[in-house]
């Protein structure tokens, strides 16, 4: 047994989970369809409602 | 993005997709191909020089279509990892002609053609699917008539023209204009060339092209081949000429789009598409508008819905912020129609249900809040892992536990179970750490005990 995770899609759940679970001391596979992770969030400016940079 | 590249613990498979999953929680077996990006994520260093001579220029899937990349390319200038990849659709080599530019321009000598895809096997306890969104085709809405008016587009589009790293470096110039800028950047270097062509006439007869055309008109120089030749050129270059400084008169016109419209429920709380409410694009909208505004002052915006639902913390204060200090108007009423005015105005036709009328206006852009549709890959990664969907195609949870699937150790987060924003998704996404965390290391401690044994 193992007690690693995969987590499918590097958008801003997808980083988050993964980083909560590597904090954890979890081993994490995460796995993203495109060249680089950030998926919908990278395309967004800025976020509401704080105006704060998305990247 | 940075941390989740550089974290000991997480290991990160980009350009890769799931192709298999057995076992059962605790014992899951999945099988993953990392697509060949035909350069080497070891040697690569991300410098770029590569795009920079690379000779083929794409449309760019990260502005959307707005802007162009070339044929090797990194998604966006910030991408982790920065590992560039070669698009295998439009490389000139990989398509069996001669190129390999990027290859010779590059100095770490990581690009290599004849990289294949790797498949590799994983070991997991439990999984999380965070697999996204997309964005709702507003082309199947015919009265909105996005694609064939250039200067309405989607609250995503609208993002990356707005953004100092996209298309227009953040000014608003509309799509229509900058088409415009296109072909007369097209026309004047074809005009260059004419005139370059005229210059070695004008050397070799020491003559200028006007004074020549007079006296060729007047039949001076009778059959000379060689100034007839002169003479057609000429005679092409100066209706090239005239229109191109025309078209210099017009664009010197342009400025960027002062007068926003912003159209609610594209695609949702529509019967005909996805009943249920996206959630976000009210506060994309009043986001958006208040950039627009903080870019240009004089910027006005008009937002046309049912209601605009403002539900969450701090969100009813920025809808009044915007409301005050950044010329936005919240209409109350569903647009009807889209049509084109003068200059490629977008005119919106709505029912102003406070007042009870009809109206129409003219606006320089419009801009579609477009509902959150469920990927499209979505369906084939279910069927894999199998889990359910739900009626439209989101992963199916319950109330009380709404990042569990229908299978024990696969979990979801994020908009692949529903519609969210950006706060709520990371809520999820903690969540549902949590709950997989919880699987990874009870069958931890379970090897551990029998070790021990």
């Amino acid at each position: 047994m193992t007690k690693d995770v995969l987590v499918i899609g590097g958008g801003i759940a997808g980083m988050q989970t993964s980083l909560d679970l590597a904090d954890m001391g979890i081993k994490v596979h995460l796995v993203e369809r495109l060249p680089s992770v950030g998926g919908k969030m990278a395309q967004l400016d800025k976020t509401f409602p704080t105006n704060d940079c998305a990247i | 993005m940075l941390d989740v590249g550089r974290h000991p613990n997480i290991k990160l498979l980009a350009y890769s997709e799931v192709e298999k999953v057995e076992g059962e929680e605790g014992a899951f077996k999945v099988t993953i191909r990392r697509k060949a990006r035909y350069v080497d994520e070891d040697k690569c260093t991300g410098c770029g020089a590569c795009k920079e001579k690379c000779p083929t220029v794409v449309p760019d899937a990260f502005n959307e279509g707005l802007g162009t990349r070339k044929a090797i390319y990194s998604l966006f200038a910030q991408g982790i990892p920065s590992t560039h990849t070669i698009d295998p659709a439009h490389c000139r080599q990989l398509n069996g002609k001669k190129c390999g530019i990027c290859a010779k321009t590059c100095q770490a000598k990581a690009v290599n053609f004849d990289q294949k895809d790797r498949v590799v096997e994983i070991d997991v306890a439990s999984i999380i699917i965070a697999a996204g969104y997309d964005v709702f085709d507003p082309s199947r809405i015919s009265e909105y008539h996005y694609r064939d008016l250039p200067n309405v587009v989607t609250a995503i589009e609208f993002e990356r023209l707005l953004s100092a790293s996209g298309p227009t470096g953040g000014h608003l110039d509309r799509p229509s204009d900058r088409a415009f800028e296109a072909e007369l950047a097209e026309l004047g270097k074809k005009v260059e060339k004419a005139q370059k062509a005229l210059e070695k006439y004008e050397e070799k007869y020491g003559a200028s092209s006007s004074d020549f055309i007079m006296k060729y008109r007047s039949g001076d120089y009778g059959d000379d081949a060689d100034k007839a030749k002169w003479a057609e050129k000429f005679e092409e270059f100066l209706p090239m000429h005239e229109s191109l400084e025309a078209m210099k008169d017009k664009a010197s016109g342009f400025s960027v789009a002062k007068r926003l419209a912003f159209v609610q429920c594209v695609g949702s709380r529509d019967f005909r598409f996805y009943p249920f409410c996206s959630g976000y694009c009210c506060m994309h909208s009043i986001k958006e508008a208040i950039i627009a505004h903080e870019h240009g002052p004089e910027t006005t915006s008009t937002i046309f819905g049912m209601d605009i639902r403002a539900v969450g913390k701090g969100f009813e204060e920025y809808k009044i912020r915007g409301g005050n200090h950044s010329n936005i108007t919240y209409v109350r009423g569903r647009v009807a129609e889209i049509t084109e005015g003068q200059n490629h105005n977008p005119v919106i036709t709505y029912e102003d249900t406070r007042e009870r009328k009809v109206k129409s206006q003219e606006f320089d852009m419009v801009i579609l809040a477009t509902a959150c549709a469920p990927t499209k890959g979505i369906i084939e990664l279910s069927g894999k892992l199998g889990v359910e969907l739900d009626k439209y195609n989101f992963i199916k949870t319950s109330p009380i536990s709404p990042v569990d699937t229908s299978v024990p150790g696969v979990f979801v987060c994020g908009c692949a179970q529903a519609p969210m924003d950006v706060p709520e998704s990371v809520a999820q996404a903690s969540s549902a750490a949590a709950r997989a965390a919880e699987i990874a290391f009870h069958y931890y401690s379970e090897k551990e005990k029998a070790v021990a044994c």
